[in-house]
């Protein structure tokens, strides 16, 4: 190939040639700007219906082109991960590399096939895009969300769990855990845009702690748990995680298994490390104030921990022999084992909360005593008493309360379950009692038959889908869209239950409003029917005279924004003021104790 | 519930015979006024925490009846139903499967709701057989408004229901 | 000023006169400088001056993101930013232990070649233009801006594409696209003999560029020349063949070489690489329809991308010559140091000082772009 050199050949008139170029069509462009490709990466597109306002673009920008911008007038929604504010692009700092719309978790930007622009006001450079395109002449759409290029990692890890063999005549825990590697990659996945932090009704921090883990720092992640939740064990295992819910992640993906990641971080710890970062900032200064708590479940135990670190002398008040309330009697320990619900406790009663159990109020102590005897009282007995259908029959003996079996079963009592099951309910409730009640039917008969009825169609049951296909590999069958008839009642025994088919539950506004049709009828052959339909609050011991001096909502005791109740020495938390759930009574918790905190500060010398 | 007598036993015959509106709507009335005066008499006796429950029952029964009132005293009560009975409200017969109880003197909130229920839906189904049974025409007309009314009535209570009872669906 | 470049003023002899060549002068490439000094119009001394493309990227990519470095580097390299992507992603590949999919390698190739292309065609018309012959600049241009056009199709961006991400490319080819590139070859290849009537075989040119700018081969291998321009001095060295990356192993081509050392014969060094590049994509676009399977293999989230601790050197035969990325991490998400081997950096510094030296000062533009320098490259 080194004879290529050339020579000089022919002659000077050889470059006239060029001349025919005057007659050939020119391969310059006219002035007007001419069609981009399909793929065109010009100026951002964004879908404000589609925008949640994560910020994640801003956080690929490597040029910080993007900003967010508040934008007044626009509805968020932090329960179901949508922020106020859209980007906003500097294009002159902007490169056009579409990493941006790469990353998108909605798929709401994008870019167009615009490419000119042309001023001399510099502002115009700042833009707000939206649908219409930079100058509103909605150009196509060039460069868009495409599977090709996602950048984010869409698949959750996968959480083990027992085979059903192994866990169905048993309560061990059902789900072991993440490993070390899953975890990392499971926690490498969160963008870090905060959604799960305002979902949250504790408003925990969730990408502070994912990124402590995903940088190895299990410690750290700890720390930052316990800025919010001392019931970490037990909110990494069965919390309801509004925080998954409101993922961005989950706009087109699996959201990050935040809640299985908090239970990594807190599982590498050991329990005395725990302890100590729990209590790093340490316990202030005896106040010389003292508080009663009254129902050691998550409202009033988180409480007790936040007034003790404050310097309180807390004593809790328990009715039953140990404490955590439905954490520990409700949910069954093949989801949440004792041991860590114990684990949590111990932090609790290591800032110095007292904690009285078999202390039932109106027994061996009663409100107007714990009144005088302290600076404030916080009741969170939350709701702990069974809601029944009142069909015909249901006042069987056969005829059971979801709850009160479930803390019998915590309590050890010998219980025996017959052969054949019905539960009414379709939420978690349900699943934890049939699943508890279907290990007894397997070990007392080494068969399973229970059968739980959910007025609900299979794709809008309120339980957890892990709860309905883990209850289904364990042999229990779901019936869906039955709505409880009666009781059928034969010589005085339980013969069955009547079931009618339900053909909606809600109507056209949402509203609860059940269509049944009558002519289908079908008879649950069963030995015993199990109602897990709803719970309520035993407020009886409050004693007549509070009753009626204290305010009611919905039949409920109303508080404040802060857990204070009309009366000013009473405050009250949790599931008997706002319904059953963990997180909330966690974060209601928190509320009452800065409440109660600032209060007894005001007041002058301490209850003798 | 007859022992508690707001009227509906029997109510059949009366209403059928009758032959103005205005009869009609003060029959429907006396219903709703008599179901008011039951609940306002239920309120002092029960405690605290349903009283709400229970006022707020009273209110809207006391609400009904100034509103069968106000229809009552306008000139045009043909014209008026015939705009109000254009889309029936539909009977879902929910309130079947909730046992009317009998309301003993210290009625929980379910009970009082379920009885509640009962109540609007013993109307509605008062109402509308009472529309079936009736030619075409103002009178017709006026059974279809009364029966709806008190199925949308109902619908709010079962919603009400569903938050208490079911406690958001745990 | 780099410090080394600095010298004290010395007062010159009378016949003795310093000449400040840039950075805005149309016989530069690009925004570079070159103090020269002369006697008469002869030069003997040159001390090239760079700086004005300086934007430190090399710092910067320490403060970036591993994908956030894809939207910088092509910027070292506009005329061919092609081998930029392409070799800080296989640098990248290369330490966290990543596939790329062999559909990926083959559009990488071609981006590659159509990159060279440009880089060429771009050169020729400077080169022509640096002797007067401002017509052969304009069809160097128009034909680069036909492959633009592919490229706007392919990537999204005519210029600087940020199409190849480690793992992979961004997309999938369009429809119809190999299609088109093989029609705009074929306009290339009808192009050509204009080419030669107008410049490679012009008297004008040959009579110029001959005997100007001469390394000899010893001075190539003991300067760090790279690329065409050692192919000029007649070594046939060729990392595509030599130092195979991607699926070039699978590719026919020969390397080219000249023999002289001097403008020209880089002139027709490139002349003829463009042959080759279009010959390489006839033979991809004859064998990539038949390859299937994903473009990019899977990612973790960018943004929580810790690359595992090592290093790596990726080089590429990139249309100037050896370019390379030496990427050292730490484990964390962003490069530890990233060192960018420019071929300009020899070839527009310490070749360029050498070789002006004796030649004229008519010549100072010539001699620089037979050269091919790309200024941000030194400057990186």
């Amino acid at each position: 190939m080194s004879d290529i050199r050339p020579k000089y050949k022919g002659s000077l008139l050889r470059p006239m040639k060029a001349l025919s170029f005057l007659f050939r069509e020119p391969a310059t462009l006219p002035m007007e700007p001419r069609e981009a490709t399909e793929l065109y990466r010009g100026f951002h597109l964004n879908d404000w219906e589609k925008c949640i306002g994560c910020g994640t673009c801003g956080e690929i920008c490597d040029n910080s082109a993007i900003r967010m911008v508040d934008i007044p007038g626009l509805p968020g929604d932090p329960a179901a991960g949508v922020k106020a504010r859209r980007p906003a692009i500097d294009y002159g700092r902007c490169c056009w590399c579409a990493l941006c719309v790469d990353i998108c978790p909605t798929g709401s930007l994008s870019m167009s096939r615009e490419y000119v622009h042309v001023s001399r006001d510099l502002d115009t450079y700042l833009i707000l895009p939206d649908e219409a395109g930079m100058h509103g002449e909605n150009f196509q759409k060039g460069w868009a969300k495409s599977e090709d290029s996602d950048l984010l990692d869409l698949t959750r890890r996968a959480m083990g769990e027992l085979e059903a063999e192994a866990r169905s005549d048993n309560f061990n825990e059902v789900t072991p855990g993440y490993d070390a590697q899953t975890a990392l990659l499971e926690a490498s996945r969160c963008i870090q845009c905060g959604m799960c932090h305002e979902a949250c009704p504790a408003h925990m921090h969730a990408p502070e702690y994912i990124r402590a883990i995903w940088d190895g720092d299990m410690e750290r992640a700890v720390g930052e748990i316990y800025r919010t939740n001392p019931f970490p064990h037990v909110c990494g295992r069965i919390c309801t995680h509004r925080c998954e819910t409101a993922c961005s992640i989950g706009r087109r993906g699996d959201p990050v298994a935040i809640r299985w990641l908090k239970r990594f971080a807190m599982d590498q710890v050991e329990p005395e490390k725990v302890q100590e970062i729990a209590l790093k900032n340490g316990i202030a200064k005896s106040t010389g104030k003292k508080i009663a708590v009254i129902g050691a479940g998550p409202a009033g135990l988180t409480a007790a921990f936040d007034l003790a670190k404050l310097g309180h002398k807390v004593r809790v008040y328990e009715a039953r022999p140990e404490p955590g309330g439905m954490m520990r009697y409700g949910i069954p320990e093949y989801r949440l084992p004792y041991d860590k619900l114990d684990a949590d406790i111990e932090v609790i009663r290591e800032a110095g909360v007292e904690i009285k159990c078999n202390m039932r109020l109106g027994e061996k102590e009663n409100l107007q005593n714990l009144r005088k005897g302290n600076d404030a009282v916080l009741i969170s007995t939350g709701m702990n008493l069974g809601r029944s259908t009142r069909i015909p029959g249901s006042d069987h003996p056969q005829v059971a309360s979801a709850v009160d079996l479930l803390a019998r079963i915590t309590l050890g009592e010998d219980i025996k379950a017959p052969k054949r099951i019905a539960v009414i309910g379709g939420g978690n409730v349900a699943f934890d009692i049939a699943r508890s009640m279907a290990r007894l039917q397997r070990r007392q008969y080494g068969a399973v038959n229970m059968t739980v009825l959910a007025l609900e169609e299979r794709g809008a049951m309120l339980a957890d889908e892990a709860e309905v296909t883990e209850a289904a590999d364990e042999g229990i069958v779901l019936v869906n869209g039955r709505g409880p008839k009666q009781v059928k009642i034969s010589n005085g025994a339980l013969a069955g239950l009547e079931t009618v088919k339900c053909l909606s539950i809600f109507d056209e506004e949402g509203r609860f409003h059940p269509r049944y049709d009558e002519s289908d009828l079908v008879l649950h052959k069963v030995d015993m029917v199990i109602e897990a339909i709803g719970q309520m609050s035993d407020t009886s011991w409050l004693g007549d005279d509070l009753t009626e001096a204290l305010e009611w909502r919905r039949g409920r005791i109303a508080v404040d924004d802060d857990g204070r109740t009309s009366e000013n020495w009473l405050w009250a938390a949790g599931d008997l003021v706002q319904g059953p759930d963990v997180i909330h009574a966690v974060a209601a918790g928190h509320k009452a104790a800065a409440s109660i905190h600032s209060a007894v500060a005001a007041k002058k010398g301490a209850v003798k | 519930m007859s022992e508690h007598g707001e009227g509906h036993k029997g109510a059949h015959a009366r209403l059928k015979a009758m032959k103005s509106l205005e009869e009609i709507l003060e029959t429907a009335m006396s219903f709703e006024e008599t179901a008011g005066a039951f609940y306002a008499a239920l309120k002092d006796k029960v405690g605290k925490p349903l009283r709400e429950l229970v006022g707020e029952l009273a209110l809207e029964e006391a609400e009904h009846y100034r509103l069968f009132k106000a229809l009552r005293d306008n000139p045009d009560i043909a014209g008026q139903l015939s705009g109000g009975v254009q889309v029936p409200a539909e009977d879902h017969n929910f309130s079947k499967y909730i046992l009317l109880p009998d309301l003993g003197s210290d009625p929980d909130d379910q009970a009082i709701l379920q009885y509640a229920l009962s109540r609007e839906d013993a109307a509605a189904r008062q109402y509308g057989d009472l529309a079936q049974t009736t030619p075409e025409g103002p009178v017709r007309d006026l059974f279809l408004f009364l029966a709806k009314e008190e199925l949308e009535h109902k619908a709010e209570l079962e919603k009400r229901y569903y938050e208490l009872v079911h406690s958001g669906g745990v | 000023m780099r410090p080394e470049n600095y010298r004290p003023v010395k007062h010159p002899p009378s016949h003795e006169y310093e000449l400040y060549f840039g950075p805005n002068h149309p016989g530069i490439e690009g925004n570079y400088a070159i103090r020269v000094r002369l006697k008469g119009d002869v030069i003997i001394e040159a001390i090239a001056d760079g700086g004005y493309l300086h934007r430190g990227f090399e710092k910067i990519m320490e403060e970036r993101l591993w994908i956030q470095n894809v939207a910088l580097v092509p910027r070292i390299c506009v005329p061919d930013p092609v081998p930029m992507e392409e070799t800080y992603s296989r640098a990248v590949e290369m330490i966290g232990g990543l596939e790329v999919p062999v559909r990926a390698q083959w559009i990488r190739v071609m981006l590659l070649e159509m990159s060279r292309i440009c880089a060429h065609l771009f050169t020729f018309g400077g080169n022509a233009a640096t002797i007067g012959l401002y017509t052969n600049m304009f069809w160097g241009v128009t034909m680069r801006d036909y492959f633009l056009d592919l490229f706007e199709e392919v990537t999204g961006a005519r210029i600087y594409h940020m199409f190849i991400t480690p793992g992979g490319v961004r997309r999938d080819l369009p429809e119809g696209f190999l299609g088109r590139l093989g029609n705009l070859l074929d306009e290339l290849e009808r192009r050509m003999p204009e080419f030669e009537d107008l410049f490679f075989e012009s008297a004008v040119v040959i009579n110029r560029a001959s005997g100007i700018g001469i390394i000899s081969q010893e001075q190539a291998l003991s300067w760090g020349v790279t690329g065409p321009n050692l192919r000029a001095c007649d070594l046939p060295i060729d990392l595509r063949r030599d130092d195979p990356y991607l699926v070039y192993p699978e590719l026919e081509f020969d390397v080219v070489t000249v023999e002289g050392g001097d403008a020209l014969a880089r002139m027709m060094a490139r002349r003829g690489e463009v042959i080759q590049s279009i010959r390489i994509l006839r033979q991809i676009i004859a064998r990539l329809p038949s390859i299937g399977g994903a473009i990019r293999s899977p990612l973790p989230n960018p943004l929580a991308w810790n690359l595992p601790v090592g290093e790596a050197y990726a080089r590429t035969e990139s249309s100037k010559g050896e370019t390379a990325f030496y990427i050292v991490s730490d484990g964390g998400p962003r490069p530890y140091r990233v060192h960018v081997r420019g071929p300009s950096s020899m070839h527009a510094v310490q070749v360029l000082e050498k070789l002006l030296i004796g030649a004229r000062i008519e010549d100072i533009a010539q001699i620089m772009f037979s050269l091919d320098a790309c200024p941000p490259e030194v400057d990186r």
